[in-house]
C-alpha cells in the first residue's frame, strides 16, 4: 500500500489579498476581488475591471508589500507573475516548515509552478521600447522576466530546490496540471517534496484587447463586484485576474517522519483532452467528463462520495454550460445533491494561477467543513435549476472529498480530488 | 506499480536543414550549416543579424493554408512535424483508442510574431484592431489542442514551457504518462519561432547570441575557443512514443526504446550554469539511473552544446564527472553546430537526431571546431559524422532557470 500524498503548505496571493487565511476569510464573507483597474489608463480600452492583487497601500491589512517578497533590485530581472510565486512559496514553505540545507534533500525536491501566459507585460513593454526606442534599449532581463518557466526557476534558485522543475503551460488548466505532474514525481520516486500550482499576471492593455477580441471578457464598468457572475443568466463574460496559489506536497509517510502536519489528502487527478475545438467544450462534456472519472479513479472512489464541487466555471456562457454538462455525464443524477461553488465569482479568472488557488479553497473546504459561496448568482440559467449551487453566502457542510476542476483553451482538461486525511 | 516499456514508432521534423527527417538527416550527415542571415523582417542596426530560419516551409500538406493563417508560425511547424510523426508511425486513431492517445508538445517561447503584430496594431489603431484569432493562434499550448482535434486524440494533453529543456522534458513526461498506464501513444516534442525583432533583440541584449554577421555558417561553434554565443533559431521536432507490446501488435516499426529519463534544477542563476556543471551532471545521471545503465554503457552524447563561453564548459565537465573512466570513449557532439538553438524545438529536434545515430550507427559530427578551448578534453567528433557501434544515446537540455532534463534511448 502506497503511503497518501498529503498536503502540508499552502500560500496564496490572490485579488482578494495576501495570504491564505486572509483570502479564504473575504472569500466566505462574500468579498469581491473584483475592482476598477488603476495600474494602467482605459480610457482606450473596452475593459476596465479585474482582479488585481491589491499593494499594501490599497489595503493596509492583506495588501502585497512587494519590498518584503524581494528588493528593488532583485524585482527589475523579475515579472509580476514570478514575485506572487515568490510570494505564496514563502507563505507555503513557511507552513509545511521545508526549508531543507543538505544536499540529499534538495535534490528531492520538486518545483512544478504552471503559467498560462508567463510575462506578457515584460513582452508588450519590450515591444514599446524596441518601436520607439530601438532594440539596443531593451533589458538583458527581458527573456529570463518573461519565459513562463521562471516563476519555478526563480523559486527553486532561492530555496535551493534542485529537484525536477516544470511548467506546464496549458492555459487555464496550467495550475491542475501542475499539481498532478508533481503528484506523479513522487509517485515516480523522482521527488519527496514539491512546490507545485500556478502563477500568473498579465492584466496588461493587449491581453485584455485579445480575450475581449474572442468576446471572453465581460465588460462590466460601472459595478466591478457584480461583473464575474458564473451561471448567472446576466453573465457575459470572465473577469481576468492575477495571482499565485502554491502548495507543499509529499507522501503522509514523509510528512509524518519530519512531524509536518498534513493539513489535506490529494488522492485522485485526472486529465483529458476535448480533440473537438480550440475554445468550446463538446456539448455533451465527454472530454471534462473523462478528466473526472480518471480522478475518481484514482482516488477509488464513486460519484456519489464527493461532497462538494469548486467548479471551474468561468461566467463565459460557452464555458459554463460546459461544464454543467460534463458534471451531468460524470455524476449522473448523484449530482443534484452536490453543493458546487464558482470561486471565480469572488476572484475573477486567474488562468494558469486559477488551478493552484482553486485547489486551496478546495482543501480548505476539507479542512473546515465550509463551502464558499457564488456571488452575483441572482437569476441560475434555466438548465441547472436541479442543482445545489452554492449561491450568495457561505454554508457549513461536511466535506471528505472535494473535486477541483481546471479547463484550458486547445480543450484540455484536468480534474483534482482532495480528501480529509 | 511496474512500469511498462516505451519505444518510439515516429519521427517529424522541420529545422533549418531540412523540412523532413530525410533531409535534415541527410544535411546534418553531410555537415551542412542551415545558418544563414535573416531575411524575414529588417535586421539594420541589430547586433546580430542572422539566425537559424526554416525555408521554403510550405504548410499545406499538413493544413488548409485557411486556417493556418490564423496560427502562429510555431504552431504551424509544431503541427508540420507532428503530423509527419503521426504518419511515420502509421497510428490510426478510433472511438476505442482516442482516449489512450495523447500529446505533449511545447515552446519555450510561443507566439511572438502575433504578440508582436498585435501589440503594434492595439498601439496604432485601438482594440478594435486586434484579431479574435490571437489568443488561440498564439498561446502554448495550441500545438497539443490543434492536434488533438485534427486526429481525435483525446488522452492526457500537455504542454511543458521549461525555456530550451522544453522538447525534452515534453518528451519524458510523454514517456512517463505511458510507462504508468495513463496512455498508451503520446505524440511528444517542441516548436519555436522566434526569430522576430523582440525575440532577437532580447536574447542580444541578454548578450547570449553571436554577433559573427561576416560569416554566419561559423557562428555556431560549441566547444571553440572563438565561440561568442548561440545562434537564434526556429523549428520543430515531434516523436511518437508508444507502449512496447501496443506497438509490437500492430506491427509498427520501432526505432528505438527510450529508456531513460532524469531531470534536476541548478538552483544558481537565471541564466547561467555553475562552473562545474553539477545540475546537469545530475540531470544525466538520473537518467543513467533511470535506465539501469552504467556511464560506460553511453556511446554518444548529443550535447546540449549551445555554442556560448560558460554553458560548453560546464557541459563538458559534467559529462567527465558523470562518465568518470568512460569520458575518454564517449563520443559527444553538438548538431547546435549546424541548425543553431532552437530553444524549445532543441530537446525533440536532438532527440529525432539521436534516435537516428542509434538507427544508422553514426554519430553526428560538430561543424566549426577547430581550436577547442583549453578544457575542453572530450572527443566532439569535429567537422566529419563518424561510423561507429552505439548500444545507447544519451541526449542533453539545459534552460534558462537553472532547468535540466537527459534522455537515453538504447536499440530496441
Amino acid at each position: 500500500m502506497q503511503s497518501p500524498l498529503v498536503i502540508t503548505g499552502m500560500g496564496m496571493i490572490s485579488p482578494l489579498g495576501c495570504g491564505v487565511n486572509a483570502g479564504w476569510e473575504r472569500l466566505l464573507a462574500g468579498r469581491s476581488g473584483i475592482s476598477p483597474i488603476t495600474r494602467f489608463d482605459t480610457n482606450e480600452l473596452p475593459i476596465k475591471v479585474a482582479g488585481s492583487v491589491p499593494s499594501i497601500s490599497d489595503d493596509p491589512e492583506a495588501g502585497l508589500d512587494s519590498d518584503r517578497v524581494a528588493d528593488a533590485k532583485e524585482r527589475r530581472k523579475m515579472e509580476l507573475f514570478s514575485l506572487y510565486a515568490m510570494a505564496a512559496a514563502e507563505e507555503a514553505l513557511a507552513q509545511a516548515n521545508w526549508f531543507p540545507t543538505s544536499d540529499a534533500e534538495r535534490l528531492a525536491t520538486a518545483t512544478i509552478v504552471g503559467s498560462g501566459i508567463g510575462g506578457f507585460p515584460t513582452i508588450t513593454q519590450a515591444q514599446n521600447t524596441l518601436s520607439t526606442r530601438g532594440h539596443r534599449r531593451l533589458s538583458p532581463f527581458t527573456v529570463p522576466a518573461f519565459l513562463a518557466n521562471l516563476a519555478a526557476g526563480n523559486v527553486s534558485i532561492r530555496y535551493g530546490f534542485r529537484g525536477p522543475l516544470g511548467c506546464p503551460v496549458t492555459a487555464c488548466a496550467a495550475g491542475v496540471q501542475a499539481i498532478g505532474d508533481g503528484m506523479r514525481l513522487i509517485r515516480s520516486g523522482e521527488a519527496d517534496v514539491a512546490l507545485v500550482g500556478g502563477a500568473e499576471a498579465c492584466i496588461d492593455p493587449l491581453s485584455l484587447a485579445s480575450f475581449h477580441a474572442m468576446k471572453a471578457l465581460s465588460t462590466e464598468q460601472d459595478e466591478p463586484a457584480k461583473a464575474s457572475r458564473p451561471f448567472d443568466q446576466a453573465r457575459n463574460g470572465f473577469v481576468m485576474g492575477e495571482g499565485a496559489g502554491l502548495l507543499v506536497i509529499e507522501s503522509l509517510a514523509h510528512a509524518e517522519a519530519r512531524g509536518a502536519t498534513p493539513l489535506a489528502m490529494l488522492s485522485g487527478y485526472g486529465t483529458s483532452a476535448d480533440a473537438h475545438h480550440i475554445t468550446a467544450g463538446p456539448e455533451d462534456g465527454a472530454g471534462a467528463a473523462a478528466a473526472i472519472r480518471a480522478a475518481l479513479k484514482m482516488a477509488g472512489l464513486s460519484p456519489e462520495a464527493i461532497d462538494h464541487i469548486n467548479a471551474h466555471a468561468t461566467s463565459t456562457p460557452v464555458g459554463d454550460r460546459a461544464e454543467i454538462a460534463s458534471l451531468r455525464n460524470a455524476f449522473g443524477d448523484a449530482l443534484a445533491g452536490i453543493p458546487i461553488s464558482a470561486t471565480k465569482s469572488a476572484t475573477g479568472h486567474l488562468l494558469g494561477a486559477a488551478g493552484g488557488v482553486e485547489s486551496i479553497f478546495s482543501a480548505l473546504a476539507v479542512m473546515h467543513d465550509r463551502l464558499p459561496p457564488t456571488l452575483n448568482l441572482e437569476n441560475a440559467d434555466g438548465d441547472l435549476q436541479d442543482l445545489d449551487i452554492v449561491a450568495g453566502s457561505a454554508r457549513e457542510h461536511r466535506s471528505q472529498h472535494v473535486l477541483c476542476n481546471g479547463f484550458g483553451f486547445g480543450g484540455v482538461n484536468a480534474a483534482l480530488i482532495v480528501s480529509k486525511v | 506499480m511496474p512500469r511498462r516499456r516505451v519505444v518510439v514508432t515516429g519521427l517529424g521534423l522541420v529545422t533549418p536543414v531540412g523540412n523532413t527527417v530525410k533531409e535534415s538527416w541527410d544535411n546534418i550527415l553531410a555537415g551542412k550549416s542551415g545558418i544563414a542571415p535573416i531575411e524575414h523582417f529588417d535586421t539594420s542596426g541589430f547586433n546580430t543579424r542572422f539566425g537559424g530560419s526554416v525555408k521554403d516551409f510550405d504548410i499545406s500538406p499538413y493544413l488548409n493554408p485557411k486556417d493556418a493563417r490564423k496560427m502562429d508560425l510555431f504552431i504551424q511547424y509544431g503541427i508540420a512535424a507532428g503530423s509527419q510523426a503521426i504518419d511515420d508511425a502509421g497510428l490510426e486513431c478510433d472511438e476505442r483508442s482516442a482516449h489512450r492517445i495523447g500529446v505533449a508538445i511545447g515552446s519555450g517561447i510561443g507566439g511572438l510574431p502575433m504578440i508582436e503584430h498585435n501589440h503594434n496594431a492595439l498601439n496604432r489603431g485601438g482594440a478594435r484592431r486586434i484579431s479574435p484569432f490571437f489568443v488561440p493562434g498564439s498561446i502554448i499550448n495550441m500545438i497539443a489542442g490543434n492536434l488533438a482535434i485534427q486526429h481525435g486524440f483525446r488522452g492526457p494533453n500537455i504542454a511543458i514551457t521549461t525555456a530550451c529543456t522544453t522538447g525534452t522534458h515534453n518528451i519524458g513526461y510523454g514517456a512517463r504518462t505511458i510507462a504508468y498506464g495513463d496512455a498508451d501513444v503520446m505524440i511528444c516534442g517542441g516548436a519555436e519561432m522566434a526569430t522576430t525583432p523582440l525575440g532577437l533583440g532580447g536574447f542580444s541584449a541578454a548578450r547570449a547570441l553571436s554577433t559573427r554577421n561576416d560569416e554566419p555558417t561559423s557562428a555556431s561553434r560549441p566547444w571553440d575557443r572563438d565561440r561568442d554565443g548561440f545562434v537564434l533559431s526556429d523549428g520543430a521536432g515531434v516523436l511518437v512514443l508508444e507502449e512496447y507490446e501496443h506497438a509490437k501488435k500492430r506491427g509498427a516499426t520501432i526505432y528505438a526504446e527510450l529508456k531513460g529519463f532524469g531531470m534536476s534544477d541548478d538552483a544558481h542563476h537565471m541564466t547561467a550554469p555553475p562552473e562545474d556543471g553539477r545540475g546537469a551532471a545530475m540531470a544525466m545521471s538520473n537518467a543513467i539511473r533511470d535506465a539501469e545503465l552504467d556511464p560506460s554503457q553511453i556511446a554518444y552524447i548529443n550535447a546540449h552544446g549551445t555554442s556560448t563561453p560558460t554553458g560548453d564548459l560546464a557541459e563538458s565537465r559534467a559529462v567527465e564527472r558523470v562518465m568518470g573512466n568512460a569520458a575518454s570513449n564517449v563520443a559527444v557532439s553538438s548538431t547546435k553546430s549546424m541548425i543553431g538553438h532552437l530553444l524549445g524545438a532543441a530537446g525533440a529536434v536532438e532527440a529525432v537526431f539521436s534516435i537516428l545515430a542509434l538507427r544508422d550507427q553514426v554519430a553526428p559530427p560538430t561543424i566549426n571546431l577547430d581550436n577547442p578551448q583549453e578544457g575542453c578534453i572530450l572527443d566532439y567528433v569535429p567537422h566529419t559524422a563518424r561510423e561507429m557501434a552505439i548500444g545507447y544515446a544519451l541526449s542533453n537540455s539545459f534552460g534558462f532557470g537553472g532547468t535540466n532534463g537527459s534522455l537515453i534511448f538504447g536499440r530496441a
